[in-house]
């Protein structure tokens, strides 16, 4: 007996999803990919395996410390499992679908796998739901992400959604020249002013301030706007806040907050980039942002359905009604059509009523019609 | 739904019990928050306490726990030292204010007749008592030193004395218990002092309000 209760144990970070739940993930998953494909998102289904290259090359290289290798048995050649779908797409755009229009529209949704959790997501198995949006560069590309990825979540139920920008590349462009140590880099992540003002050199006054311009979007610009910055910097800034306009006007309700130094993730992406939070979730929701594919501008948005699942209400069950054994093809048919699962008997039982209770039935049908069930 | 255990808008602030409390009180009263009677009772047994604002909570942990209730979000604010947080590197941990008090440094130590004739820089293996498994760790394995850990959680001073191993890694303030256990500090790791912490999330998604308590705290913290 405890040999096989052993049997269900699962490695650390896996488990199996069960009804109700399981149904319901693949519910809003659906949901998602509706909401993706309503505004031109075409969807597109990369392999669960590639070859490590591919897989990791370029950008994907910020994943490497997640995937899990096998060996390819029949080339020997290193094979990835994904990580992260982001760049699996952003491959097929690039490469299938280079002779495609652009801006290429594409959306995804599947299973990821990681070596390790992390201490707020300690599953190694989840599931990814994404849009790219590839060959645009403009701040109105950004904003439709931001905008598609946030309000796809608000229709889904997901109550408070708040949406963080950040510019990853901001930093470096401020201390360039000026060095800039790992404890340094750590320290803008924690936001760890002490530290930074004590190792930032030279740029610790300028760190100091974008640390401080961390907050709601419309006090942030301010705080930004009063900074002496770099050109290169100041465009960014610039793009930022045309992002900030154009999400404004269109979602005048989202919570949007702005973070110039956060960079933790976002070590690949080439300008306007950002995390979706929700008031009841613990963790991310999802995160995306501009990057560079294969040389094209692109950028996109992946949604986490842990936690997403995390920050919605739950499934709602289902009405259903047991039909004794002997209840005629049509009847089931009728009821069906009308919205009602219907769970067969298939043995003839004494007290229909306990046997539909115990298969989890709120109705039972007694001489052609649906009553609950005491 | 584990992450949901606190009602809608409740604000919960995690202090850590013990030397920092008596140091951190007076910050958080002139912040204009005041708990209520209980929780200056030592016999009190309770844990969590109101405060004058009906929607702010005051719990009283270790410290180390003050940052694990923040970095999964069960608290939204604490107070916590950076010995804390560098041990546990939380990325959902926001220091974003030195608060200026429980000043102290974390050091390496051994005995005094060891410390004469020992050349750290021959180094390849040593074993280390402390209660700071991972920063110990990393800062040995960054001069390419292997250390082995052993996790005590309290007298760490007694380790070298009793056998248990020759060096240890804690927190140094005047360094009077080293002394009387015949220890000397020879490695100097890191100044540590107490920062106001919130919870990444938090900051998010209640910007105005988190980024306000931390403007009053900044403002007593840097004040006269």
């Amino acid at each position: 007996m405890t040999d096989f209760a052993e049997r269900a144990l699962l490695p650390a970070g896996l488990r199996d999803i069960l009804p109700p739940h399981a149904a319901y993930e693949a519910d809003v998953v659906a949901r998602l990919m509706a909401a993706f494909a309503a505004q031109g998102y075409d969807r597109v289904k990369p392999p669960l395996i590639e070859f490590e290259d591919s897989l990791l090359g370029g950008a994907g290289a910020a994943m490497a410390k997640h995937t899990f290798r096998v060996m390819d048995p029949v080339t020997q050649r290193m094979m990835g499992v994904r990580a992260d779908m982001t760049l699996q797409a952003a491959r097929i755009a690039t490469t299938r679908l280079a002779k495609a229009p652009r801006p290429l529209r594409l959306s995804y949704s599947g299973q990821v796998l990681r070596v390790k959790g992390s201490q707020l997501r300690p599953e190694r198995q989840f599931a990814q739901a994404g849009i790219e949006l590839i060959g645009a560069a403009g701040p109105a590309a950004d904003a439709e992400v931001v905008l598609l990825a946030a309000q796809a979540l608000v229709g889904l139920g997901v109550e408070d959604v708040s949406v963080d920008l950040t510019l990853p590349t901001l930093v470096p462009l401020v201390i360039d020249g000026l060095g800039e140590g790992e404890g340094l880099r750590d320290a803008l992540d924690h936001k760890d002013v002490a530290t930074v003002s004590a190792a930032g050199g030279k740029a610790a006054a300028i760190l100091g301030a974008l640390i401080e311009a961390v907050g709601p979007a419309p006090r942030a610009l301010a705080k930004l706007a009063a900074l002496d910055l770099p050109p290169a910097a100041a465009a960014e800034r610039q793009h930022m806040a045309e992002v900030v306009r154009l999400v404004r006007e269109a979602a005048p309700d989202l919570t949007l907050t702005i973070d110039p130094v956060e960079n933790r993730g976002f070590e690949y992406h080439t300008g306007v980039a950002f995390t979706i939070f929700a008031r009841h979730a613990s963790g991310e929701l999802g995160r995306g942002g501009r990057y560079a594919a294969h040389g094209e501008a692109a950028t996109g948005a992946t949604l986490f359905m842990d936690t997403v699942i995390e920050a919605l209400p739950g499934p709602v069950a289902a009405n259903r009604v047991f039909l004794p054994l002997g209840t005629p093809a049509p009847m089931g048919r009728r009821l069906r059509a009308e919205g009602w699962v219907t769970v067969a008997g298939l043995e003839q039982v004494t007290d229909a009523g306990a046997e539909a209770r115990r298969l989890g039935c709120g109705h039972i049908l007694v001489a052609d019609r649906v009553v609950a069930v005491e | 739904m584990d992450g949901m255990v606190n009602s809608v808008d409740k604000l919960v602030l995690a202090l850590p019990k013990g030397r920092i409390l008596d140091e951190a009180m007076p910050l958080v009263r002139a912040a204009g928050i005041e708990p209520e009677p209980d929780f200056d009772n030592p016999k009190s047994r309770a844990l969590r306490f109101s405060t004058n604002h009906p929607h702010i909570d005051i719990i009283r942990v270790r410290a180390f726990d003050v940052a694990t209730f923040v970095a999964f979000g069960a608290a939204q604010m604490g107070i916590a030292g950076n010995d804390v947080l560098m041990e546990f590197d939380y990325p959902e941990i926001y220091a974003p204010l030195d608060l200026k008090i429980g000043k102290c440094r974390l050091a390496v130590a051994e005995p005094v007749e060891l410390a004469g004739a020992d050349d750290p820089s021959r180094w390849s293996h040593i074993r280390i008592a402390t209660k700071y498994p991972a920063i110990t760790a990393r800062h040995f394995s960054q001069r390419g030193v292997q250390a082995e850990c052993i996790k005590l959680n309290g007298a760490m001073e007694l380790a070298p004395s009793l056998g248990l191993c020759r060096r240890i890694v804690d927190l140094v303030s005047t360094g009077s218990t080293l002394r009387a256990n015949g220890l000397v500090e020879i490695e100097h790791i890191a100044d540590i002092s107490s920062r106001l912490i919130v919870n990444r999330a938090a900051l998010k998604t209640r910007p105005e309000e988190m980024a306000g308590w931390i403007d009053r705290f900044r403002e007593i913290a840097n004040g006269p």
